[in-house]
């Protein structure tokens, strides 16, 4: 899948700008029918900032390792995510798309002094049940070599697009009992903000969630996602391929729980388990 | 009665490096998983169940009650290998090796790991008495009224967090001003303490230099040597620096030889002899035997980092040798007037020289950095490389001064 336009950034943009663009140009945008633009945008040369990789992996709970983990590479990734969302041409308004699901590998183990070619681009706008679901892929580079991959999928809630939804494939929560508590301060969605660079208002407080219709803030599905991870300790495989799929809002504060099996099979659970806001799988890479 | 040898496996450790430098958001669990991993994938253990870790941390955060164990449920070890956390000061990475070697030799474990982390750069900074009462009170009061009258008696002073104190509870000198006491009983000059310091750090370059560490070090956080070394340092610089422990004329103790705060983790693998041998693994060296003494420094009689000069010749008697009979002999440089004050001690009680050629030859804790409980496995798994090398009957023997007068000493026999 060639994209025709390649843009060139020298830097990771900021997130801040991109939302306030993508914001203002939300009402105007042209509907799925418009299809998905074929673009991507690189940067060439990307340096890990060790600072704030010390601040993730505390806010996440990895531990401080010589590699960096897979989610943290997926955060290198997000701003270009919205650089690509941001753009007028882009069908959806950033505003009503989610990120429902997840899916990214970590091919061999990064540290944080490699120098990163980092590219995004779209494809695979398909009708949902819910809406129209498309895919953002990501691809990091080490010099040549492919290290890391990812494709998130977003829905834009409510838009229609002709065709039969293919249903996605389910990912079944582990069939064992939760053995972790996480506690969730209600500051999470901010310290998350300030390492992530994520500033989406949903997850900062109460006050700023409420005009998009939650009663609470709610924290990043990508938390979730990395704490699940280094729940996993040293059961996580030096490189691997997970899935997730972000089945419901987490509100904050909270407390939830986290299952896994001994085929890696994961869920982030309500106290009785009849609810789960996450269910992923982790996979040996082949 | 059979008799069950502890071996020396190998070691692991991370380079050494100033407080404060890139270890510095680096946790003592952070370093010392990363040890123990080192030496997981040096020696192929990722999933073993090993019989017991033991280590420790002098600087240490109440949350880290647990440390080794969860260093353990952190690193490639199976989750069912147990840990304890040990202390002894500065001489709790050696006691952690006379721990474990004393279970396998009592046939209560096969194998075992023992070491130390310390961080000089994430120590803990603790809120003052008066305040932590008063949060107490606070925290079993039944009703608001109670809870806030917790904290009548707290005062803005009371407010300013406390930094960690290394003095002497007893003496409330620093160990540097204790020593520099010794050094000026001992009658250690200026010039031999700069003579020392220069010897450790041109042997540990020449150690870093000839590859001897390319077995016992695994690179950390982008560093991949000692950053306290200084190859390139002289006499003349040396002799540049300005006192910093004692005072007036004769003061003679510089940061050139004393040991800087630092950060670093080390592990040793520890097995029975047997064991060792049907796993595959090279058995290095045998703990033989240890003992720890202690000082009567509070009165001021004794030093408070001669304890050296005591366990020494109990230890020595005990295995009938004498000082002459050890190839290698490891005397900790918590300061260069410590070592050169142990061995005037020695000499003074009788129990002999120590022959300066066999002294601390790939470096010590000046030049390598002194990360407290760090340093025990650091020369544990050393010393039992250079005995490995030296041949089968070579002997080597460790001593290492800690806070409250004490120092633990061992003998260890190459295999």
């Amino acid at each position: 899948m060639a994209a025709d336009e390649l843009k060139r950034l020298h830097e990771l943009p900021s997130l801040g700008g991109l939302f306030v663009k993508a914001l203002a140009t939300g009402f105007n945008r042209p509907g799925p029918d418009a299809g998905l633009p074929s673009r991507s945008v690189v940067v060439e040369s990307l340096a890990q900032d060790p600072a704030r990789l010390v601040a993730y992996n505390h806010v996440t709970g990895f531990g401080l390792r010589d590699h960096v983990p897979a989610t943290w590479l997926h955060v290198q990734t997000f701003p270009l995510h919205a650089w690509l969302m941001a753009q007028a041409d882009f069908p959806f308004p950033l505003a009503g798309t989610v990120h429902v699901s997840n899916e990214m590998t970590l091919h061999r183990p990064v540290t944080v002094a490699d120098k990163l070619w980092v590219r995004v681009t779209c494809n695979n706008l398909a009708p949902h049940k819910r809406g129209v679901s498309f895919d953002l892929v990501g691809e990091i580079r080490v010099g040549s070599e492919i290290v890391w991959t990812g494709t998130s999928t977003y829905l834009a809630l409510g838009r229609k697009l002709p065709g039969t939804p293919v249903p996605a494939p389910r990912l079944e929560a582990p069939d064992v009992a939760a053995s972790q508590l996480w506690r969730l301060p209600a500051d999470l969605g901010r310290q998350y903000a300030q390492v992530s660079g994520d500033t989406n208002p949903i997850h900062l407080s109460r006050l700023t969630a409420m005009p998009f219709g939650f009663k609470r803030a709610i924290i990043h599905g990508m938390w979730t996602h990395a704490k699940a991870l280094s729940s996993l300790g040293p059961r996580l495989p030096g490189t691997h391929t997970v899935r997730v799929a972000f089945t419901k809002p987490i509100s904050l504060p909270g407390r939830v729980r986290f299952a896994a099996d001994d085929e890696l099979k994961f869920a982030v659970v309500n106290s009785d388990q009849s609810k789960a806001y996450l269910v992923g799988q982790v996979l040996p890479t082949q | 009665m059979e008799t069950r040898n502890a071996v020396v496996v190998g070691g692991n450790r991370t380079p050494f490096t100033k407080a404060g430098g890139k270890y510095a958001a680096a946790s003592a669990q952070d370093l010392l998983t990363a040890a123990i991993d080192g030496l997981v994938a040096r020696f192929g253990l990722a999933g073993a169940e090993l019989g017991e870790v033991a280590a420790g941390a002098v600087l240490k955060h109440t949350r880290d009650f647990n440390l080794t164990r969860e260093s353990v449920l952190g690193s490639a070890l199976s989750p069912h290998t147990p840990a304890c956390d040990l202390a002894q000061a500065c001489g709790t990475g050696l006691e952690a090796v006379i721990y474990v070697s004393n279970k396998i030799r009592l046939g209560q474990v096969d194998t075992g790991i023992a070491g130390g982390a310390d961080t000089a750069s994430d120590a803990p900074i603790v809120i003052t008495e008066k305040l932590r009462r008063a949060l107490l009170r606070a925290n079993t009061a039944r009703n608001l009224p109670d809870r806030l009258k917790a904290f009548l008696a707290v005062r803005p002073a009371d407010l300013v967090p406390v930094p960690p104190a290394v003095n002497e509870a007893r003496t409330g000198l620093s160990m540097g001003e204790s020593q520099a006491i010794t050094t000026k009983e001992w009658d250690v000059t200026r010039e031999a303490q700069d003579e020392l310091a220069l010897a450790s750090h041109q042997n540990l370059a020449r150690a870093w230099d000839s590859g001897f560490f390319d077995d016992l070090v695994t690179p950390y956080l982008g560093v991949t040597r000692d950053t306290i070394l200084r190859s390139d340092t002289t006499l003349e610089k040396l002799a540049r620096l300005r006192p910093v422990f004692g005072k007036g004329e004769g003061a003679s103790m510089t940061a050139g030889n004393s040991t800087a705060l630092s950060d670093g983790a080390a592990v040793v693998l520890v097995a029975e002899e047997e064991t060792a041998r049907a796993n595959g693994w090279p058995a290095l060296a045998r703990i033989v035997d240890s003992q720890v003494a202690a000082t009567d420094y509070v009165t001021g009689k004794e030093g408070l980092l001669m304890g050296g000069a005591r366990a020494i010749p109990a230890l020595l008697e005990r295995n009938s040798m004498t000082l002459d009979d050890f190839d290698f002999i490891e005397i900790h440089e918590a300061f260069a007037a410590t070592v050169l004050a142990t061995i005037k001690g020695l000499e003074a009680n009788g129990t002999g020289t120590v022959d300066r050629s066999k002294l601390n030859v790939n470096g010590s804790s000046l030049a390598a950095g002194h990360p407290f409980a760090a340093t025990g496995g650091r020369i544990v798994a050393s010393l039992a490389k250079m005995l490995a090398d030296k041949g089968p009957g070579s002997k080597g023997l460790i001593s290492i001064c800690a806070a409250g007068g004490q120092a633990v000493t061992a003998i260890m026999e190459g295999c």
